[in-house]
């Protein structure tokens, strides 16, 4: 039983700090956290601009429609990255949990809870980036159906962003409104 | 949600209700009024004088009923051609509260509260005619599809899309609304230090971009969207 004496051991040791640090430490590793949902955005917009220039490559004369779908596309892929900034933004500048009464062990880990739940941006991010480059190329192929495509690729990609929806209630409520308090 | 902070400002209070006590009115539901307001002026105003042939402020209207009529055609088939007002009125409703932002208001899907509403009545009419078209057996039986024992899956996926829509609007706006009033304070602040001044300086110009961003674009689209999703979920429901 060493290593649950470690472990202990560990939470003594965080508790003997003031209630307020603790939870401000941990604010400070979720919005790090919250951040990595950002890999997913990047994958799938730089898979949308990939095929925006193979795209282009094969059909020049569509480059304008082409563009157009590639730049709409990717600024929706681009959704669960900004609604992991709000989420860190929210524990850097407006953290509600510093206020609260209670078990700090339990603020503290939801502060960290909250940033790991952004973290399934990552896959509504590449999805939709996916997404994006398929539009994208279809564009290229057949420029006249720009906005019958344009259509389809938002509502999929709306459908797509529905985990990350997910994931930012979750955060939202173990910030504001905490069950576990 | 959201009540440090970012919430919703309360506007007044109806005080001394007898049996219910005060009433508090936030700011989402004076600024839903000023929309409807503007919404049934506008109207008023463009159906008056109509011509045979259209000019000017006519022609744009004509063009934005028939531009809605055609989505309505194109997405829920020439039978559901009816459901034009409906989706119309949602268009025009959620577009408008988006970008109201844009005037200094706060939209009023910023707060859970119209947004669970909006995506609650597409829910009541997704199974409404559901029931209606396919009558209470033939609904009942889509939930054992393919396979009797994905009932569970079935109701929690059913009850899933109003939440998810619910959610899809309330988000998108809302991270609009925290990321600009952060912004707004951050730049209000450098002002003070560099200048030593308490007129907003830095606030003029530099927010514009991002209100392009979070506000027409990201605002239109998801008012399209939430409108396209209704329409794809009632009339999934009614084939």
């Amino acid at each position: 039983m060493e290593s649950s004496n470690f472990i202990m051991d560990f939470l003594n040791w965080l508790m003997s700090f003031e209630p307020k640090a603790i939870v401000l430490a941990a604010s400070a590793i979720g919005a790090g956290f919250a951040m990595i949902a950002g890999i997913g955005p990047g994958v799938g917009q730089g898979y949308a601009a990939g095929k925006g220039a193979e795209a282009v490559s094969r059909n020049p004369k569509a480059l304008r429609e082409t563009t157009m779908v590639m730049l709409l596309g990717a600024a929706v892929a681009e959704t669960s990255g900004i609604l992991a900034l709000v989420v860190a933004l929210i524990m850097l500048f407006g953290n509600p949990l510093i206020n609260l009464e209670g078990n700090a062990l339990v603020i503290m880990a939801s502060a960290i809870g909250a940033g790991l739940a952004m973290i399934a941006g990552v896959g509504p991010g590449i999805g939709q980036g996916y997404a994006a480059g398929k539009g994208t190329e279809a564009t290229g192929k057949r420029p006249k159906m720009q906005s019958q495509i344009v259509r389809t690729m938002l509502v999929g990609q709306a459908v797509a962003q529905t985990t990350g929806i997910y994931a930012l209630v979750i955060a939202l409520v173990l910030l504001f409104a905490n069950p576990l308090l | 949600m959201g009540s440090e902070g970012f919430g919703p400002r309360i506007a007044f209070t109806i005080q001394n209700i007898p049996g219910i006590g005060d009433i508090p009115v936030s700011e989402t539901v004076t600024v839903t009024w000023l929309i409807i307001a503007v919404l049934f002026v506008f109207s008023i105003i463009v159906t008056r004088n109509m011509k045979k042939e259209p000019k000017g402020l006519q022609l744009v209207v004509e063009q934005l009923v028939s531009t809605i009529n055609n989505l309505t055609k194109q997405n829920m088939g020439e039978r559901n051609y009816a459901w034009a007002p409906y989706v119309g009125t949602l268009l025009l409703f959620i577009g408008i509260s988006n970008i109201i932002g844009l005037l200094g208001f706060r939209p009023p899907t910023a707060d859970l509260n119209t947004t669970m509403c909006l995506s609650i009545t597409t829910f009541v009419l997704t199974q409404v005619f559901g029931v209606k078209s396919k009558g209470l057996g033939g609904y009942t039986k889509g939930f054992l599809q393919p396979m009797p024992f994905l009932l569970p899956l079935n109701i929690v996926g059913e009850l899933a899309n109003p939440i998810s829509l619910g959610f899809r609007l309330f988000g998108n706006i809302s991270a609009g609304v925290i990321i600009m009033s952060l912004l707004y304070g951050a730049l209000g602040s450098f002002t003070e230090m560099l200048f030593g001044l308490t007129v907003p300086l830095l606030q003029a110009g530099i927010p514009a971009v991002l209100h392009i961003y979070f506000d027409l674009f990201a605002g239109l689209l998801q008012s399209f969207i939430f409108t396209m999703l209704t329409m794809v979920f009632i009339s999934g429901a009614m084939e």
